[in-house]
């Protein structure tokens, strides 16, 4: 019941109903809206996170995986380099074959911070896709999020910061790294 | 009727006030113990302890312990024999007589807290051991928090003069130094390499003249490469020349990988960092469940199993013990623990069997700070070795088990330390704050070759040396106390 209501709230938040994301300054398109699917991969070490798939705007056809990873080590010093997103950001769901198209950002959502970085893709079926690798830290724990499809990378990236910064994924993420 | 109805009355009130005091622990309430006593105790200056090493240096014998880094609370504990505020680093304390443990020294570390600072790993050996050393000279390796691998002399070891320094890094972590050849495995993170952690292999035999001879890792976390990395190592174990293995363990709490490596082709075969050379020397992995990592991976090779008796074939077994470690506090991950893996045929490792404390037997998930395993002791001395081993368990103290038919290892004692005024709280999110709990953390293990056993605490507690009673010793062949 609480899915179907976080869905049906997902699916309503158009990307420009929320506040900028202040790092990437161009506007999303105003009728992107993020609609909630199953999550797409299967079990592994962390318990499974909150898929999304980005509908009309200029994230048409993006993916969004987003889940919370307690027990990261680095309490002190959060997401040290962009290194530890190649390792952290659930590219490797996705596939095992990307490669990083530049340095990546720092960023933040809300308190927490961390940093961004793009990658092409090469898929299972020799298709190319590009993507947006998302860490960011608090305290011993780490919100990750990918976001992939056959679009621009950064605005792959404005929109995914956008909804992550939303109240409703907001709530969620504390609630996932406080083990709920 | 009426005094069954009270005594059951009184059984369940007792049972629920057992239940009460077993998931909490209060200052000045006895030890947790079965078939191991407490000998001797020292507090090391309320510092968080990792690693423990104990060495017959002359007629004394001499626990080196490093720490974690300070707390948010005490970043830099004061050193009563300085006065002064020190950063973490290394405890010497003189455990020749075992029931009074002397500190002599401690030898400052990295600032910085938890596992930005400190000292964590120590290492010893004596200079007459080592190829090229001085013998005159007791060297300890020790890591400095992440920057850098020291060596210094210690053969006085209230006052340890430092030899060399390798620095430069971005982590350390778990190195293995082996004495007779002078080789270390050093657990680094080299800063062009794409994991935090990784082994850089030096010669050592010389400490004064540290020789690089390679970096080492799976294909995936070396400099250039693209795509998923690998699990990043905790730490190795080698089996030197003679046995011509080293035993990698990759992983803390998740993707756990047993990587089995020929030495000698490790230490003399191409060196530089490609995915076909980091390939060449390994000789096979078993890679554990996502829900596991590896700390420790401790080999016991050609073990007699009596089960396997008068087989024609397997009678003795290559057994390699892997240690998960336990991150999260009150249970909020899955269950890490003991496994045992049969390496007999090492291109097909299998695991034989696990161990685990049972949670009800002391209602560990609701004491407080983390619960589930660490590490193991690490000493291959004859007094335990393919025996028995002690398994560091967190809030559930140190935990032996007779493991000599490791298809089916027991345990046979623990010992809980109680908590002090110096135990730190391990705290957990709750709605808009947190939540804390004092328990024992009991981080590392190790033995010394008279057969004592040194645990440390990673919440401040101190040291606790014991040694087994009762049907224990009798696993070990030791003597009745």
């Amino acid at each position: 019941m609480r899915r179907a209501a976080a869905i049906a709230a997902a699916v309503a938040l158009g990307v420009s109903g929320v506040g900028a994301d202040q790092l990437v300054p161009q506007p999303a398109p105003a009728s992107a809206g993020w609609r909630e699917l199953a999550w797409p991969f299967p079990r592994d070490g962390w318990p499974a996170g909150r898929a999304f798939r980005c509908e009309g705007g200029g994230c048409d056809g993006t993916e969004l995986y987003v889940r919370a990873k307690r027990g990261f080590c680095n309490c002190e010093g959060g997401v040290a380099d962009d290194d530890e997103v190649d390792r952290v950001a659930d590219l490797d769901l996705i596939t095992p074959r990307f490669a990083a198209r530049a340095p990546g950002e720092a960023v933040h959502v809300g308190g927490m911070r961390g940093r961004a970085r793009a990658y092409d893709l090469a898929m299972a079926d020799g298709a190319r896709h590009t993507a947006t690798g998302i860490a960011l830290s608090r305290r011993c724990d780490l919100v990750v999020a990918a976001a992939q499809g056959r679009g621009d990378a950064n605005a792959m990236r404005h929109a995914a910061l956008v909804f992550l910064k939303t109240p409703e994924m907001k709530a969620w993420m504390m609630s996932a790294l406080d083990g709920k | 009727m009426f005094r069954c109805v009270l005594t059951a009355a009184a059984l369940v009130f007792f049972a629920g006030s057992a239940l009460v005091h077993a998931q909490k622990q209060t200052i000045g309430a006895p030890p947790e113990a079965s078939n191991m006593k407490l000998v001797g105790f020292n507090d090391l200056q309320a510092r968080s302890a990792y690693q423990p090493t104990i060495h017959h240096q002359g007629d004394r014998w001499i626990a080196y312990i490093g720490h974690h880094g300070g707390t948010d609370d005490v970043p830099a504990p004061v050193n009563p024999m300085t006065g002064k505020a020190e950063p973490n680093g290394t405890s010497i304390v003189d455990v020749t007589d075992p029931a009074h443990p002397k500190y002599l020294r401690h030898l400052p570390g990295q600032e910085g807290k938890y596992e930005s600072g400190g000292a964590q790993m120590v290492r010893v050996c004596d200079g007459k051991s080592l190829p090229k050393g001085d013998p005159n000279a007791v060297y300890m390796l020790r890591t400095f928090g992440s920057e850098a691998h020291e060596i210094w002399n210690v053969v006085d070891p209230a006052n340890p003069v430092l030899i060399t320094r390798i620095g430069g890094l971005k982590d350390t972590h778990k190195n293995w130094w082996e004495c007779d050849t002078g080789i270390a495995l050093l657990v680094s993170g080299a800063p062009d390499w794409r994991t935090r952690r990784m082994t850089q292999i030096y010669d050592l035999a010389d400490p004064a003249h540290p020789q690089k001879i390679r970096d080492f890792g799976l294909p995936g976390q070396e400099p250039g490469s693209t795509g998923a990395v690998p699990t990043e190592l905790h730490g190795p174990i080698s089996t030197g020349p003679n046995g011509n293995r080293v035993y990698f363990g990759y992983g803390t709490n998740k993707g756990g990988i047993l990587q089995i490596v020929d030495r000698d082709k490790l230490l003399n075969g191409p060196k530089e960092p490609t995915p076909d050379n980091l390939r060449y020397p390994e000789i096979s992995r078993l890679p554990m469940s996502a829900f596991n990592g590896a700390h420790t991976t401790f080999p016991m090779l050609d073990m007699p199993v009596t089960e396997f008796a008068d087989d024609k074939d397997g009678k003795t077994r290559d057994i390699v013990m892997i240690v998960d470690e336990a991150i999260l506090n009150e249970c909020g991950e899955a269950r890490q623990m003991v496994w045992f893996a049969d390496v007999t045929t090492e291109t097909r490792p299998m695991m034989i069997s696990s161990y685990t404390v049972p949670e009800a037997s002391g209602q560990f998930c609701q004491r407080g700070g983390r619960f589930g395993s660490h590490s193991s002791n690490e000493s291959m001395a004859p007094v335990y070795y393919k025996k028995m081993a002690f398994i560091a368990f967190f809030n559930a103290g140190v935990r032996a088990l007779d493991i000599r038919d490791p298809y089916h290892p027991k345990e046979v004692g623990y010992f809980i330390p109680s908590i002090t005024q110096a135990t730190d709280k391990r705290c957990i999110p709750v709605e808009g704050g947190e939540r804390c709990k004092v328990a024992i953390q009991t981080n590392n293990v190790e033995t010394d070759d008279r057969g004592y056993i040194y645990i440390v605490d990673r919440a401040n507690t101190g040291l606790h040396i014991l040694e087994l009673t009762g049907p224990a010793r009798t696993v070990a062949g030791l003597p009745k106390n």
